[in-house]
């Protein structure tokens, strides 16, 4: 399950779902198009996301890179942190804390 | 009768099952004493395997099962992944992440491959009579043993 909770002129999109696979990364894709001037993905919740789920995640990306908007992520796990790294989705959609969400301009 | 060091498990060719050897290769590696770093690398290596077994090795026909088999080792994880796909078609694998150029040329997909090279210590691709073998050797670290000797 997907909840967008709008916070002034950031939409921060709370993934709640465990695990962002082939299966759950649909879910993400239908989202496409509805990303804002700023976006941030919360990955609080997700324990597991694998290749099918960052491919979810750049479909998205690529969107909302289209319609000149900015992707962030935040609550990422270190893991997840060093897999996004690791295919350098981080380039695209930088990690920020949660404090720091109100000061992306 | 297999032997006592070794889990074997076959699934459908369909994706849901994929989960359900995800959380066999968790509970594996909990048993070989891995860190919880090296158990998420697991994790997710073999998800990548098994889902590559079943959409590119079996094309997603549910009734052809991919087979996975664990065999824990004294000081490492064998873990080999069998689908039934065209003999010999090995999969290209990927030499970088996510760039301007693939994103331009519409590569959002391909991941996996290059994702478990980097993952497990050493992964290859093989044909037998059982199929296309995609093994994956995890080697136990002083951390792991740290871990293991904590647990016990």
């Amino acid at each position: 399950m997907i909840q967008m909770e709008d916070r002034g002129n950031v939409a921060v999109v709370h993934i709640q779902m465990p695990s962002i696979d082939a299966i759950s990364a649909l879910q993400i894709e239908e989202f496409c198009g509805r990303s804002r001037k700023i976006t941030v993905l919360d990955f609080h919740q997700v324990a597991f996301i694998n290749s099918a789920g960052i491919s979810g995640l750049l479909k998205f990306i690529v969107a909302a890179r289209k319609r000149g908007h900015r992707v962030y992520a935040t609550n990422v796990s270190p893991h997840h942190r060093k897999i996004f790294k690791m295919v350098e989705l981080s380039r695209f959609m930088p990690i920020v804390e949660e404090s720091e969400i109100s000061q992306i301009q | 009768m297999g032997p006592a060091n070794q889990v074997e498990m076959s699934i459908p060719s369909d994706l849901v099952f994929e989960r359900v050897v995800r959380a066999a290769a968790e509970e594996v590696g909990r048993q070989m004493g891995f860190s919880e770093e090296k158990l998420a690398d697991l994790t997710l290596a073999v998800s990548e395997a098994v889902a590559n077994a079943i959409e590119h090795g079996n094309r997603l026909q549910q009734e052809v099962h991919v087979g996975i088999v664990f065999c824990m080792e004294r000081d490492r994880l064998v873990v080999r992944v069998v689908d039934q796909g065209e003999k010999g078609e090995q999969p290209a694998i990927r030499c970088r992440g996510i760039t301007e150029e693939t994103i331009e040329q519409g590569e959002l997909r391909g991941l996996g491959l290059y994702l478990i090279h980097q993952l497990v210590d050493h992964a290859e691709f093989s044909t037998s009579e059982e199929g296309n073998v995609f093994t994956m050797w995890l080697h136990i670290n002083p951390r792991d043993e740290r871990s293991r000797r904590q647990e016990r």
